[in-house]
């Protein structure tokens, strides 16, 4: 047990703070990854292409492939300063999901490969695992991948690909072997997207933003793109996000909950300041303790990572509590701004801003219901796999 | 930064855990809950002999020093038994309150060696908790005694204490937590009465009332009018673990659901395949989780001296939430079994009730809670 930093770890978050101070703009309040914005675009990528310059992409990757070996806790505090922050940091799954899968199951010339430009931001990833019959049961997905000399030949179709039409590589899970159990006929691919064989259709979404269908039709991948061992694709899918890039989504949350009490120290609502409102205190101090609990789970991840631990439930509980507790925090938003919450982003009268109070509360944080499987299926695998209950 | 506990006290949780699953079985906890003690007096020898009473406290005082953190992983193996036992009221409440006042150093010996018993009377008619419900008044002699006159409700195993500490209103408030004084009272005093308070829990509780009580001045635990001062930090280690015990029984009615869950066949299957069934465990797991790692957390920043006042707070809200929730989704599992004596749920279920609402329920803590933030 240490709940300190140490002087190191203190200065290191001082000189994140000191990049972000630098080079966000005053009042920069934008960083949803999972809406596509074609504003947004251009100053993230720069901005990310900033980030590869300091060697922060990649903070804890092995130096060999670009990375800087530095330990998961100064990844943590990275992500808390720059999640508080709203910083505008995409290529989530180049360097999320794409290199971890890499650093776990890529060969040595794949890793040298692939990483270095991830790190460096000049090859963009895109997510290729749902499709439109394979949602919450991924094993049961169609795209199929067939042998060709050297090459793979892919054909199907994804969706709710963000950034797909930006993107350089489709992370891709694909069917390989269509005879062997489900689970074990699936293989992941890196498959290049400008290319004949990949088109976009666009998805349009309740945030404003963007998301795509993707279609495949006999894209062409090198074999020497294929990660990991073929038909051990799902070994890499419940891996899932590198433990070395742990995020610190509730600091997403803290900066919601203390523009909100700000909010209600000046915000008055039937003769009173709302933060003089025993019901508005009693919603607040629920904020804070889904904060809290997400904050604790992240610790608590970050402790299983460090001394090399399987989370415990099957890693479930934090994802399950994640996805049903920040919708419930946006709802608490919600009920405490009140009307003024439906106001959209440049109405005169919107208060706050439009993340934290905003209808976009709710339209941001529900995407966590969803992104990365329901809380739904969560739960299936809590009760099963992490309890014992019977299938 | 780790939040992971160390291998002392790894090792300790498993001694504890062991030690309570041999001495307090259900058994032992349905006959000591009808007995007139409440409480088994063996056991809390045993924990004496073992140091339990002294872990918390400065070497300086008689304590092994060891902290929240050791304690929360006793209370948790406790939890799980729900093993009788005042150790919460007199060695962690009573001894600390003695100890952060330097006060009678022998009485303080023998809470330690278990040989005593010093509890807490804090809550009057409305029961309410914190300073603003401390309004019983009593005045201070010119000698720097006092004398109490009211009546305190809700106090455990006053039946069994040979003192209580008494939070008394000596001055009106001049902020939110002065004007209080404790008072050392031994319940042998002359005007001083005893009533059970029959309860859900089966606890022993008690109403004890003052009639015109007089304590003379080594009597008076700390300065005058900054009682809550002294018994804050002491309420707040206490807080962390009734939290700690209440993350131990909901943890205990977890391994029944899931047990029960698996083993009832209706419809032809295990009722645990079902997902509304499957649904119910996971909530008794999620906030079983969630206190665990709230109570570690607070516990941690109280032993390492960093403000914690909101942590606790936050653990014990939790808690509170828990202490409700799990029974109640423990008791929909089961069914109509649980509803029935000879079944253990019930036991759980109403101790839960008393842990909710014990030093602080959660709207008390949430309150906190937001003062912390609007501060």
């Amino acid at each position: 047990m240490e709940l300190r930093l140490t002087p190191a770890q203190n200065e290191w978050r001082e000189e994140v703070r000191g990049f972000l101070d630098a080079e966000l703009p005053a009042r920069w309040e934008k960083s949803s990854e999972w809406c596509e914005d074609e504003d947004f675009w251009e100053f993230a990528i720069a901005f990310t292409r900033k980030v590869s310059a300091k060697g922060w992409i990649g903070l804890t990757w092995p130096k060999e492939y670009g990375g800087q070996a530095r330990p998961t806790i100064d990844q943590l505090i990275f992500s808390e300063e720059f999640t508080y922050r709203d910083a505008p940091l995409i290529n989530t799954i180049g360097w999320g999901l794409a290199a971890g899968a890499l650093l776990r199951g890529g060969t040595e010339d794949q890793k040298r490969k692939f990483l270095p430009p991830i790190q460096r931001t000049e090859v963009i990833w895109a997510e290729g695992y749902t499709e439109p019959e394979a949602g919450s049961d991924l094993a049961s997905l169609n795209t199929r991948a067939v042998r060709d000399g050297d090459e793979w030949v892919i054909s199907g179709q994804k969706t709710f690909t963000t950034w797909g039409s930006h993107a350089d590589m489709l992370y891709c899970a694909a069917r390989t072997d269509p005879d062997a159990p489900r689970h074990r006929g699936i293989t992941i691919f890196g498959v290049p997207i400008r290319q004949d064989g990949v088109s976009f259709g666009p998805l349009f979404n309740i945030g404003g933003g963007r998301q795509n269908h993707t279609f495949l039709d006999q894209a062409r991948v090198p074999h020497e793109n294929m990660i990991g061992q073929e038909g051990r694709g799902w070994d890499l899918i419940m891996g899932g996000f590198y433990g070395g890039n742990i995020g610190a989504g509730y600091m997403e949350a803290q900066q919601k909950l203390d523009k909100v009490v700000a909010y209600c120290k000046t915000a008055r609502r039937n003769g009173r300041l709302l933060i003089d409102d025993p019901v508005v205190r009693d919603q607040l101090a629920e904020m804070d303790l889904l904060v809290q609990a997400e904050r604790l789970l992240t610790f608590e991840s970050l402790s299983n990572i460090q001394s090399r631990r399987p989370p415990a439930f099957a890693g479930a509980i934090g994802t399950v509590v994640s996805k049903e507790s920040m919708t419930r925090f946006a709802e608490l938003t919600n009920l405490i701004v009140g009307r003024l919450g439906q106001l959209a982003a440049g109405s005169d009268w919107a208060p706050i801003d439009v993340a934290s109070g905003g209808p976009e509360a709710w339209f941001r944080t529900s995407i966590r219901n969803h992104a990365g499987g329901t809380s739904q299926v969560k739960r299936m695998v809590l009760a099963t796999r992490g309890l014992g209950l019977p299938r | 930064m780790d939040i992971d506990l160390e291998q002392h006290q790894l090792d300790l949780a498993e001694t504890a855990h062991r030690f309570f699953a041999d001495r307090s079985t259900i058994g032992a906890v349905r006959s000591w809950e009808a007995s007139e003690l409440g409480y088994d007096p063996g056991v809390y020898a045993e924990m004496a002999d073992l140091g339990w009473l002294r872990i918390g406290h400065p070497e300086s005082v008689g304590g092994v020093g060891g902290g929240t953190l050791e304690l929360s992983v006793i209370y948790q193996a406790m939890g799980r038994t729900l093993a009788p036992v005042p150790h919460l009221e007199s060695a962690v409440i009573g001894a600390g309150a003695l100890a952060a006042a330097q006060a009678a150093p022998g009485l303080l010996e023998r809470v330690l060696s278990g040989t005593a018993i010093v509890t807490p009377a804090l809550a009057e008619d409305d029961a309410g908790y914190g300073p603003d419900a401390i309004s019983m008044p009593a005045e201070l002699g010119a000698d720097g005694g006092l004398v109490l006159a009211g009546s305190k409700i809700l106090v455990g195993y006053a039946n069994s204490a040979s003192h209580l500490v008494v939070a008394a209103r000596t001055a009106p408030p001049s902020d939110d937590a002065s004007g209080i004084t404790l008072a050392l009272v031994e319940t042998s005093a002359p005007g001083v009465g005893l009533t059970r308070l029959p309860n859900l829990a089966g606890y022993p509780l008690y109403a004890t009332t003052f009639d015109s009580v007089r304590v003379g001045p080594e009597g008076v635990l700390g300065r005058a009018h900054a009682g809550w001062e002294l018994l804050e930090p002491v309420l707040d280690r206490a807080a962390v673990l009734r939290a700690a015990q209440i993350q131990g029984a909901a943890e205990r009615l977890l391994e029944l659901s899931v047990d029960y869950a698996g083993r009832r066949t209706q419809f032809g299957q295990p009722i645990g395949r079902y997902q509304a069934v499957q649904y119910l465990c996971s909530d008794i797991a999620i906030h079983a989780h969630l206190t665990s790692l709230l109570v570690r957390y607070a516990a941690g920043l109280l032993d390492c001296g960093l403000p914690a006042g909101k942590a606790v707070s936050e653990a014990k809200a939790q808690a509170s939430r828990t202490a409700r929730l799990a029974p109640e989704r423990a008791h929909a599992v089961h069914a109509g079994i649980a509803f029935i004596l000879d079944f253990d749920v019930q036991l759980f279920t109403r101790r839960c009730r008393h842990w909710e609402l014990d030093l602080g329920d959660e709207r008390y803590h949430r309150e906190r809670i937001a003062a912390a933030l609007a501060a």
